[in-house]
């Protein structure tokens, strides 16, 4: 940021005096972001300042990617076409993602929430979370801020145990379930059978995905990855096309990693049963 | 395993491989994960196993409540297809035993009939090097959430196996005559009750007889779900899925629960 603070939008008079207070305090000062956006609950806010960190700004990353919509009707084995598309989006969206955190030297992102659309003719991957950094803090190095999608309450808790988020892995897969052909269709008709076509092009989208996943985690120099989530099967443009998406947090422990020792407990609040009449019907 | 697709992916081998050399993958919460931790146990691998299955065509007598053998079979066969993969691929890691196990049953377009069962959870491992897995040498599963794991360790109880029972029933329809009879009136329908009821002991049998196989002291998390499938409405899988469990001998260590009272509405 530079030394002079730039005055943009500078407080118009004949204002009332309470606002253009407020209005002061949002503008930017001497080397300080002025003005917060986060996504974060009161809670949240609140559990990450019980670890002396605090929310900086809310970050967004977005890319889409086309594919030819031919590609998902006819073939066999993979359809690297759109597994290459769906890794470049989100490799995309992250950087941009991260390049906005970096920006407000932040430590780290929380919280990412992932949205998804794949279609036939592109694929589009939209991230958005709450750049975050101890109070105070001077900003990392930029490779060593991290992306993740856990929220800010498994975040504190991680920190509380010692271990910390690294980066956000992802792995894909897009696979051709090959069709069964007429006569065997017709033989198995009445038969308790396993399908064994779909489920091996299930196996390797899974296998695939997963892999590449791990490989991710592996580049990240991670110990493990937490919170995966598992999206699969068909696409509902292309019945005959399998995916496979496993995206999760990789997290490491650091040098004070500890047992968290819980403690148990019984909530003596009644719980509210509700009588529905709708279930008698 | 004989009848799995005989050529697994190669990059199947890759994953397993990454896993062995010390990465861990788990869809567990920051809180289980932490919490298995706490319990001596380190996540290993999600496994997973799957099976896309064809389910045969039986016919019903329309004015007969009987169970649907054939059909009962198919529920059973794939799942055990599915579990068994995801056992195997548990054992392949050295895993202790399999938590948070999700059984699914998705349909697709891919036919009327088809449907995919996947089992899917963590693989976990002792940390003290001490195997735990189950009377057949076989790694245990349970759909014991990482909170549930943790509690049921604590009281001095490990499981064995995620247990199930299923039975798919036909209910017989009311006849005109039964139907008219009883308009107007409160009064039970027995035909309708006792077929619900075999049904429902017919699966919680078949349940409890997988937990005696296992040598296990209990079931807990036990709950029958009610499906229709595609079947229509008078064609029912009850399903009765728990977690088999054995006292160890290890001591009980949960301390008596705190009460608290939460002062927010």
């Amino acid at each position: 940021m530079s030394t002079t603070p730039p005055r943009p939008h500078p407080v118009p008079e004949g204002l009332p005096a309470a606002v253009r207070q407020a209005l002061a305090v949002a503008e930017p000062r001497h080397g300080a972001h002025a003005g917060l956006t986060s996504d974060l609950t009161i809670d949240e806010t609140l559990i990450l300042h019980s670890i002396a960190w605090a929310p900086r700004d809310l970050v967004v990353g977005l890319s889409v990617q086309s594919v030819p919509s031919v590609i998902w009707s006819w073939g066999s084995g993979e359809i690297e076409l759109a597994s290459r598309a769906h890794a470049r989006a989100f490799a995309h969206a992250v950087a941009r993602l991260h390049a906005e955190a970096v920006a407000v030297g932040a430590h780290g992102v929380v919280g990412v929430h992932v949205e998804r659309r794949i279609l036939s003719s592109h694929i589009e991957v939209e991230l958005v979370g709450t750049a975050v950094a101890p109070i105070d803090a001077r900003p990392l190095p930029d490779a060593q801020v991290f992306v993740s999608d856990l929220p800010a309450r498994d975040f504190a808790l991680l920190f509380v145990a010692g271990w910390r988020p690294v980066a956000l892995a992802v792995g894909a897969s897009f696979t051709y379930a090959p069709r069964r052909a007429v006569g065997a269709a017709l033989r198995q008709q009445t038969q308790n059978v396993e399908l064994t076509n779909y489920t091996e092009a299930l196996y390797s989208a899974r296998a695939t995905a997963m892999e590449r996943m791990q490989r991710a985690a592996l580049d990240a120099h991670g110990a493990g990855i937490v919170d995966v989530t598992v999206t699969e099967g068909p696409l509902h443009f292309a019945a005959h096309a399998i995916g496979f998406t496993a995206w999760g947090t990789v997290v490491t422990p650091t040098p004070n990693a500890r047992s968290i020792d819980p403690i148990t407990t019984v909530s003596l609040d009644d719980t509210v049963s509700a009588f529905d009449v709708a279930s008698l019907a | 395993m004989s009848d799995a697709p005989k050529d697994l992916p190669e990059a199947s081998e890759r994953r397993l491989e990454e896993i062995e050399h010390g990465l861990f993958t788990s869809d567990l919460s920051v809180n289980e994960f932490l919490l298995v931790k706490e319990a001596g146990y380190h996540p290993l691998g999600l496994v997973m196993g799957s099976s896309i299955y064809h389910t045969g065509i039986q016919t019903r007598k329309w004015g007969e409540s009987q169970e649907l053998t054939k059909l009962t079979e198919a529920m059973y066969n794939a799942r055990e297809l599915a579990m068994t993969r995801m056992e195997e691929e548990a054992s392949e890691l050295g895993a202790d035993g399999v938590v948070g196990v999700r059984l699914d049953v998705n349909y697709y377009e891919w036919g009327k009939d088809a449907a995919e069962f996947i089992a899917v959870g963590t693989a976990v491992k002792a940390e003290d090097g001490v195997s735990r897995r189950n009377a057949l040498g076989k790694p245990f599963t349970s759909d014991l959430s990482g909170q549930d794991f943790w509690t049921l360790l604590r009281t001095g109880y490990l499981p064995q196996g995620l247990v199930m029972g299923t039975c798919v029933y036909h209910i017989a329809h009311r006849g005109l005559g039964q139907t008219l009879a009883t308009t107007g009136q409160n009064v039970e329908l027995p035909n309708f009750t006792q077929a619900l009821y075999e049904a429902r002991e017919l699966a919680m049998t078949r349940m409890q007889d997988e937990a005696s196989r296992l040598g296990a002291a209990g079931v807990v998390g036990a709950r029958l779900e009610e499906k229709t499938h595609q079947w229509g409405s008078h064609t029912i899988e009850f399903l009765a899925l728990g977690t088999a469990v054995t006292r160890t001998a290890d001591e009980i260590t949960l301390t008596p629960p705190v009460t608290i009272i939460s002062l927010d509405h």
